[in-house]
């Protein structure tokens, strides 16, 4: 069955990349705008064997990771703690619920004003994007703890930190994991927009050179690396979660009786 | 809430510490001269062809021998650029002459410093151009009425331009549909109809004109007869501050500037190493002119430009611009 269903993604994808080249070489779309696949390979190539795109891939990566560290530090420990604090809920709710829905990138005037076109403005659009993920994930998965379990805790004398520990965490858990892997894709959504719109260092700047320069194939080599980028940080969460949840039901697969 | 706000400020503080420390960045503004008497200055850029003069003044050592240690940062548009130097994140920047007068009217305390970039003066072969399928019917300015034109940003230097073509050629601006739309797109856009005209600048125009389309205006030559259409500035502030600074960056970008006009083919060889024209269309690309000073009376003629078709909330003060 795995055989397959792998047989046939690759099946998929050859056909994909065969239209690729086909379409424009047919002349269905202009060459100059959408090149066929192998000048895209091409300029894939020689984009690998410079440098400058080894160093611009080394600060999207630094953007994103900083930038996910941060956001699923801040969000889980700002969850955790709203979670804990008798009414923080309730007076948080209303202010998160209206900063929420604030796109990230309506904060490039902001961050271009701040940091100029620097890393920390990259950061600054890619940890108000992800920590929110992060926090409403936490929040979601401390209401779910039993209250049976929580108030059993109680009378048997833990404290606040041990309840923390012992009841809540495993619970919550699983929804932080889902949390930062949302987190991992839209950070790195905003690190190459941020990079795309202001400037800073990266696959993102890399990207607006090539289209200010007229360089099609260029352009479309490093947007599938960021394609590729994109994939490979959603296959690495999906394993981290996996991996660490093997514990957990959702991942052990059994029926909860 | 506050807290929230409290622990993100506190973790965004953290890292820009350690962001700093790892990038070693000196984190000073670049005001006062450190050790060895040379200044580090940050200067915003657009990675296009026209700021080829300060990368070759750069390599050249002019920069150096005033002391200056230049520290490029490139933005995608010179929407960032100005915002950037008002708020001292650069001390320099480059940007185009209606957008400065633009910022000044809104009451940016900006100030030029040097000149930027100038047109070629020579109709048809400008490095604007306002461009045509080949198989149009337009043939001059005034047909532009009731047609689309794509223009790269709606009330800026290159409406003013196109406008006055138009306006040149004996017809009515304002019958003229702009369209805004990013340069590169340009070639596109015209080849598969959606625009009738672009204004287009290097390199997308000689892409266009590799496509067999036609310049039948230059707008930036039909403002003034050399029309200073970019210029390098910094803020007031930081211009009342170090004057001694902006002196030596006016002086080492004068030379930059001198040597690119006198010595064209190392500036088209130093554009391939911040941009990624392809060498087949770099050959074809128009280079503006760099003249070292900026010319007072197109400055004037933009200002007046902008002014007649309400880009500006006020009179623009260009002598309080200029430096």
């Amino acid at each position: 069955m795995r055989l397959q269903n792998a047989a046939l993604g690759a099946a998929g994808l050859a056909v994909f990349l065969a239209l690729g080249e086909a379409v424009p070489r047919l002349g269905l779309v202009k060459e100059e705008y959408f090149p066929p696949t192998s000048r895209i390979v091409r300029a894939l190539a020689d984009e690998l064997s410079d440098g400058a795109f080894w160093t611009a891939l080394g600060d999207t990566l630094t953007g994103w990771a900083l930038g996910l560290a941060i956001a699923a530090s801040a969000g889980i420990v700002v969850g955790v703690l709203v979670a804990v604090v008798p009414y923080l809920r309730e007076a948080t709710a209303s202010t998160i619920e209206f900063l929420r829905p604030i796109p990230s990138v309506a904060l490039i005037p902001l961050a271009v004003l701040l940091y100029g076109s620097e890393l920390r403005s990259v950061l600054l659009l890619v940890v108000y994007a992800s920590f929110w993920q992060v926090l409403i994930q936490t929040l979601y998965g401390v209401q779910d703890v039993d209250p049976v379990a929580d108030e059993t805790a109680r009378s048997y004398g833990l404290g606040t930190w041990a309840r923390i520990r012992h009841v809540l965490w495993p619970t919550a858990l699983p929804y932080v994991f889902t949390g930062v892997r949302l987190a991992a894709a839209v950070a790195l959504i905003l690190a190459i927009t941020g990079e795309l719109v202001i400037g800073a260092p990266g696959l993102g700047a890399r990207i607006a050179v090539a289209q200010n320069s007229q360089a099609v194939p260029e352009m479309y080599a490093l947007i599938v690396v960021t394609g590729l980028l994109g994939l490979l940080i959603n296959v690495g969460a999906r394993t981290v979660e996996r991996r660490a949840l093997a514990w957990h039901q959702s991942v052990r697969g059994e029926v909860a009786v | 809430m506050r807290r929230l706000l409290v622990t993100l400020a506190a973790g965004a503080l953290l890292v820009t510490a350690s962001a700093c420390g790892s990038s070693g960045d000196s984190g000073a503004s670049g005001s006062g001269p450190s050790s060895g008497g040379t200044t580090t200055v940050k200067l915003g850029l657009i990675p296009i062809v026209d700021v080829a003069p300060i990368y070759l003044g750069q390599k050249k050592g002019f920069y150096d021998k005033h002391g200056l240690k230049l520290e490029i940062s490139t933005a995608s548009g010179g929407a960032a650029i100005v915002p950037g130097v008002a708020s001292g994140q650069f001390q320099f920047g480059f940007s185009n002459v209606t957008s400065l007068l633009l910022a000044q009217t809104n009451g940016v305390p900006i100030k030029a410093v040097s000149n930027g970039i100038a047109s070629t003066g020579v109709a048809g072969k400008d490095f604007a151009g306002i461009a045509v399928k080949k198989d149009s019917a337009i043939t001059s300015a005034k047909d532009l009425e009731g047609k689309k034109v794509a223009i790269n940003t709606l009330k800026n230097i290159n409406e003013s331009a196109v406008r006055e073509s138009v306006r040149k050629d004996g017809g009515d601006p304002d019958k003229v549909k702009f369209v805004e739309l990013a340069f590169d797109q340009m070639p596109a856009a015209l080849d598969g109809g959606q625009v009738d005209a672009a204004c287009a600048v290097e390199p997308a125009l000689a892409t266009i004109k590799g496509q067999g389309g036609r310049v039948i205006a230059s707008p930036m030559v039909d403002v003034a007869a050399n029309t200073t259409v970019a210029m390098y500035f910094t803020s007031t502030r930081y211009q009342q501050q170090n004057a001694d600074v902006v002196k030596r960056f006016q002086e080492a970008t004068a030379e930059s500037l001198a040597y690119a006009d006198a010595h064209p083919d190392e500036a088209r060889r130093i554009i391939t190493t911040y941009t990624k024209i392809p060498a087949s269309v770099l050959a074809q690309v128009t280079l503006p002119k760099w003249p070292a000073e900026p010319n007072k009376e197109s400055i004037e003629a933009l200002a007046k430009l902008g002014e007649e078709d309400g880009f500006f909330k006020k009179t623009p003060d260009v002598d309080a611009l200029l430096p």
